[in-house]
């Protein structure tokens, strides 16, 4: 080996336990689920011999798991629509605001990062269950007869959901306000532009790419939620992840709950790429 | 507070942030049996009746002992990763970074289902923690590398040859360069790999063995059956256990993360 060539190969040391381990058990176990979804049913083993298209027509025959899906995407879709609504003013007070009290309230923001999924769903158990907290504290107070439907329902997913993901859209869109520089809005002001005009005009464009990272990962991490859903809804509301999950867990069917995993990925790539189209985005993988 | 309206609109977010965690911690007190309002008075009874608990103690040294391997894995190669990009991969670093966040951009479930079959496919199954390890690894790997090519970015290639011009041989160099530029990238990054790790769901749920199942994974099947403010005390011992990494090593280290 020449001395160049093994000064190319050196640093190739540095990324090869990556690429090894980002080899074996993420694009294997891809290739291998995909080849899953295709096996037949098995007789009390998880898969069979051969190979069939049938969990797929089965899919789409089936009008419970298409309705299911659709479910899924709305819940999904809700979630990402308040977390921009509820998320945005507050990224704008973090990245513009004069608060002496930065620091806090950044902690604040990141502080439910930092504690478990399982924990904060539990939470919104205790605060929304017919005997919960909110219920318990309206009725005290006389105004209302019978507990509020507050879980067991896609209200109550939905809640759950925005406060989960809720600071995946404000940490992308505060890092995009705060790019934006303040004197092109006073340069827009000073030559007669209204308040609202020149945040139109000036400051969303510019912070546009912080507002679809946000939307993507809220949206994306909403479809493949398993544990709120599962918690809140029960049994009787149940969104695509939780009955993907429960397939392969009591009932064991693998290529069946493959076809189904891989279908609520695909759907969810499909929207990701409609709201990019529509939304005109630059397509640069968004820096998380 | 210049603007009285969206200061008051930011509050109420923060408290809506906050609500679910208090909520918990506040319930772990309740002497009640269940989990009523107003609270049966106050006791510390339920942390009792845990630490007494076999099965959520043998899940919180689970959850540690998995937290840690996948910690000290994770953090290694995530690291070694970042130095390539940040200096090696020259025209294939878009590459290099896209695949090295994939973990973060695919669904976790998918991910946790493909694993799940491939460690059966390949005949190790869920009898050993390999799969379940791999799993931890492969979600925590994205924030080392994003935590230490973030500290690598100042990086300016001249003050290495600077000190190779002086005579410092490639470990002096690494050593007194190098490391200690992405000493915080490092503790950075480790530290959220750890506490992802610690707090994940999905990844456990699919690859748990028989009696590895790890706190998060205890506390939701207990969840589904149980009303008992147990479940709280449990809870707050968790999210203790977070604080009090997460303080040590703002104290001890002076770490400092890059995004999120």
């Amino acid at each position: 080996m020449t001395a160049a060539r093994r000064k190319h190969l050196g640093p190739l040391v540095l990324i090869a336990p990556a690429a090894v381990l980002l080899g074996v058990f993420l694009v294997l176990p891809y290739l291998n689920i995909v080849v899953m979804s295709f096996r037949m049913a098995g007789q009390g083993t998880p898969y069979g011999p051969g190979f069939t298209t049938g969990n797929y027509t089965k899919f789409f025959a089936d009008s419970f798991y298409l309705l299911q899906v659709a479910n899924t995407l709305w819940i999904g879709l809700l979630t990402t629509a308040i977390c921009l609504v509820v998320g945005f003013p507050v990224a704008w007070q973090l990245a513009r605001g004069n608060m002496r009290f930065r620091a806090l309230a950044y902690g604040l923001v990141l502080s439910p990062l930092l504690v478990g999924i399982v924990i904060r769903s539990y939470g919104w158990t205790i605060l929304l269950g017919n005997n919960g907290l909110i219920n318990r504290t309206l009725t005290g107070m006389g105004l209302i007869d019978r507990p509020l439907p507050l879980m067991y329902n896609a209200l109550g997913i939905v809640i759950a959901l925005v406060h989960v993901f809720l600071p995946f859209m404000i940490l992308p869109i505060m890092a995009g306000i705060q790019g934006v520089d303040p004197s092109l809005e006073s340069a827009a002001r000073s030559l007669g532009a209204s308040r609202f005009t020149a945040f139109r005009r000036i400051v969303l464009p510019l912070c546009t790419p912080g507002i679809q990272a946000g939307c993507i990962l809220v949206f994306v991490l909403s479809l493949s939620a398993y544990v709120t859903p599962s918690l809140i809804g029960g049994l009787r509301v149940k969104t695509m992840a939780v009955t993907v999950v429960d397939a392969l867990i009591d009932t064991f069917q693998w290529p069946w709950g493959s076809a189904l995993a891989l279908m609520l990925s695909v759907t969810g790539a499909l929207c990701v790429v409609v709201f990019a189209r529509l939304t005109r985005m630059k397509w640069k993988v968004a820096r998380p | 507070m210049k603007r009285p309206v969206l200061t008051l609109y930011c509050l109420l977010v923060y408290a809506f942030l906050l609500a679910p965690i208090l909520v918990v911690v506040g319930a772990s007190f309740n002497a009640g049996n269940f989990l009523t309002f107003p609270p049966q008075g106050l006791s510390l009874r339920w942390y009792v009746t845990f630490f007494h608990n076999d099965v959520f103690m043998r899940a919180i040294r689970t959850s540690l002992w998995v937290a840690a391997v996948a910690t000290v894995i994770s953090g290694t190669i995530g690291t070694m990763a970042a130095l390539y990009y940040v200096q090696h991969a020259g025209r294939w670093k878009e590459t290099v970074r896209i695949a090295m966040l994939a973990p973060l951009l695919l669904p976790e479930v998918l991910t946790a289902i493909a694993l799940l079959f491939f460690v059966y496919a390949i005949g190790i199954g869920t009898t050993t923690m390999i799969g379940m390890v791999a799993g931890h690894v492969l979600i925590t790997l994205p924030f080392v590398f994003i935590n230490v090519s973030a500290s690598l970015e100042s990086f300016d290639p001249s003050w290495d040859m600077a000190a190779r011009s002086l005579g410092a041989d490639r470990l002096t160099r690494f050593r007194r360069i190098m490391l200690p530029l992405i000493k915080p990238g490092v503790i950075g990054g480790a530290l959220f790999a750890f506490i992802i790790s610690f707090d994940t769901f999905t990844i456990s749920f699919m690859l748990k063995g028989i009696g590895t199942s790890t706190l998060p994974i205890q506390l939701f099947d207990y969840l589904r059956t149980n009303f008992t403010p147990e479940a709280a005390a449990v809870s707050t011992v968790s999210i203790l256990l977070t604080l009090v990494v997460v303080i040590v090593s703002e104290k001890v280290l002076g770490l400092r993360i890059h995004r999120f």
